[in-house]
């Protein structure tokens, strides 16, 4: 998802038209999984590569209502060392990392998005069939056992 | 003796001059006699062995190396062996990338720290070997900082200060008398003694009342009083100075204050309490200590995959120290638990710590030939970044605590280790007698008090595994001196809080 700020058109103004600017921050924030294991009370951003500290902390707390004690920011510089197929470099685009840390002792983990499905009875019953047609299947592609894997067509 | 190559001379026993003279040569030319495995020491020898050993364990060719030097002093645990064997001692290398070559390499290095001829040299090779380090600062911005410098440091934190004798208390209804009347609701006020253990208080309680009753029997609070106004009067308001600079709102008108507040009180105590008299107070001192505390995996570079120690550096510079001749006594015996250390998973660059490579420096604010080696009480001065009102105006109330316990904790760890380092004790070394020290920061015009116990300094991997043994702080919330300083008078005075400061100034040895 880009995290960029894009500049907003707005229609001219003109006396007695409608009031449509509206100043409000055209970046987006994504929180993600730390690579590293991280504090309790510390939560990690994929931020816009424009957005300060205090940016950070005033879109958390005026948009959000998360009271934000710490902002500690990074930028990750993307790669070049790909070749595409014309042998050219290719860059992973670079981005801005925050680490905010929380405040009034509140704590946040990460969830599983993923979680495992849980099997019911119906799926297991039919994963069972399927696994038993596969075995069916491969039993015929297999010649007769007492010839040790040689296959048919090698004799006399 | 034949098997290793070497040209064997023909008497079959050399004496030591024999020998020197052999090395020196360059040829090694040497023999090892079965009965000649323990030899008495020989100076001459000892300095040969130290270079042979050096040697042996850098690896390099300064001599012909068809074997090792093998010399009895510096000699590494071998297995028993019959006393006729003729092999030398079967050890693991010491230069190999091994496990075991590790093992012999560190133990040959803490061989060579518990031989060291004086302080300074063996200060000297605890901190020779530099590698990037984490700097923990005392005086910082970080959240939950005392709980991450409590793990560093392995220390328990009990609120409030430590409780005083029954002796203590007996004193206090002879001072309280004359002081009822000026201090009704305050804290008992006291010409105290050195907080003592309950169990001696009965006999302690004889021996105060008449030592007290031959020096003045009570403690003049009111001059008290007035001295600290007298100070805070003349710098903030009898003195004309210009307005401070930027971010020096500190040094302008707090430091000059604190300065001032503590020569005067300490003058004036002196005549109760003899330590003070034979004290030295040291103006912006610095107090370095370097030690090693868990291990990690270094992550990037040539040494990637080793594991490490962790190792930390303090360097801090309260505003005023006062270093004694004779140790504090301790608050509670040696091996007492009063609480737990928090366990952090986390690697220290999270709370955020920063790594640096620079001197590994142990300093106590003197040198070890100092006769005043022991610390007394030290004076911080909080910061212009760090202000209480910046904690308000960013919403971060509970953090303003967390400075001062952070504070309280690190330097005074690093000040009581930093002297039981000075008298010769180690990680490996453990101190055998708690280091006692007391601290007070403030910003001016809210103080806390802390009180250090050091009970041990085996903080590192191994030697913090079978360490039953706890350092301690107590510690207070910080509280007012006054409320507002006007028209030439000061208002809203806390008798509690000069107490306090009194009780730490006269704290001394029992013997005193």
């Amino acid at each position: 998802m880009a995290t960029g700020a894009r500049k907003a058109v707005y229609p001219l103004f003109q006396l007695g038209g409608p009031q449509l600017r509206i100043f409000r921050p055209n970046f987006y924030m994504l929180a993600v999984r730390p690579g590293v294991p991280q504090p309790e009370d510390t939560v990690q951003f994929r931020v816009s590569m424009e957005m300060t500290k205090v940016d950070i902390k005033n879109y958390l707390e005026k948009i959000y209502n998360v009271p934000v004690a710490a902002v500690r920011t990074r930028i990750q510089y993307g790669a070049n060392n790909k070749r595409n197929h014309k042998n050219h470099r290719v860059k992973k685009p670079d981005y801005k990392v925050a680490y905010v840390q929380l405040g009034r002792g509140q704590t946040f983990q990460f969830p599983n998005l993923f979680p495992e499905k849980e099997q019911d009875t119906e799926t297991r019953s039919l994963e069972d069939l399927k696994d038993k047609y596969m075995e069916r299947e491969e039993q015929r592609q297999k010649g007769d056992p007492r010839r040790g894997g040689v296959p048919d067509w090698f004799g006399l | 003796m034949k098997g290793w190559g070497l040209s064997v001379p023909a008497a079959p026993a050399l004496a030591p001059r024999q020998e020197l003279a052999g090395w020196k040569a360059g040829s090694c030319t040497w023999s090892l006699a079965a009965n000649q495995v323990s030899r008495p020491p020989n100076p001459a020898l000892s300095a040969l062995s130290r270079r042979c050993e050096m040697a042996a364990f850098k690896g390099r060719r300064l001599l012909l190396w068809h074997g090792r030097c093998w010399f009895s002093q510096a000699e590494p645990p071998v297995p028993p062996q019959p006393p006729d064997s003729l092999y030398p001692p079967i050890v693991a290398s010491a230069t190999a990338k091994s496990k075991a070559a590790k093992r012999r390499r560190l133990e040959h290095f803490n061989q060579q720290v518990h031989a060291a001829a004086s302080i300074e040299e063996k200060l000297q090779l605890y901190g020779k070997l530099q590698r990037p380090k984490y700097m923990v600062y005392p005086q910082t911005f970080a959240l939950n900082a005392d709980r991450w410098y409590r793990s560093f440091t392995n220390t328990v934190f009990v609120p409030g200060l430590p409780p005083r004798a029954a002796s203590a208390a007996a004193e206090a209804p002879g001072a309280a008398a004359p002081e009822a009347a000026k201090t009704p609701a305050g804290a008992a006020p006291e010409a105290a003694k050195a907080p003592e253990p309950g169990t001696e208080a009965p006999e302690a309680v004889k021996a105060p009342e008449p030592a007290v009753a031959a020096r003045a029997p009570y403690l003049d609070v009111g001059e008290l009083r007035s001295l600290v106004c007298d100070a805070l009067l003349q710098e903030s308001f009898y003195q004309h100075k210009e307005r401070p600079f930027l971010y020096r709102d500190q040094d302008h008108t707090p430091g000059p204050f604190l300065t001032q507040l503590v020569s005067t009180l300490a003058a004036f105590l002196s005549t109760r309490n003899p330590l003070l008299a034979a004290s030295s107070l040291d103006l912006k001192p610095e107090v370095n200590y370097y030690w090693h505390h868990g291990e990690e995996v270094v992550v990037r570079g040539y040494r990637k995959g080793r594991v490490d120690p962790v190792r930390f550096q303090i360097d801090d510079n309260p505003h005023l120290q006062i270093r004694v001749p004779k140790q504090l006594p301790e608050i509670v015996p040696l091996e007492s638990d009063l609480g737990d250390v928090p366990v952090i998973d986390h690697k220290p660059s999270k709370l955020p710590l920063f790594k640096r490579q620079y001197e590994n420096k142990v300093f106590i604010g003197s040198k070890v030939a100092d006769p005043c080696c022991y610390g007394h009480t030290q004076f911080h001065l909080i910061p212009d970044k760090l202000k209480r009102q910046r904690f308000i105006r960013a919403n971060l109330e509970d953090q303003i605590e967390v400075l001062y316990r952070a504070n309280g904790i690190a330097s005074l760890f690093a000040w009581t280790a930093a002297q039981a380092m000075y008298q010769g004790f180690w990680s490996e070394a453990d101190v055998t007698r708690p280091f006692v020290s007391q601290a007070v920061v403030t910003d001016g015009k809210y103080f806390a008090f802390f009180c250090y116990q050091l009970n041990t300094l085996a903080l590192t991997a191994e030697t913090i595994q079978n360490n039953p043994r706890k350092n301690i702080c107590w510690g207070t919330d910080s509280k007012p001196l006054y409320d507002v300083v006007e028209d030439g008078s000061v208002k809203g005075f806390n008798d509690e809080v000069l107490f306090n400061l009194v009780r730490f100034l006269l704290n001394r040895p029992r013997e005193l």
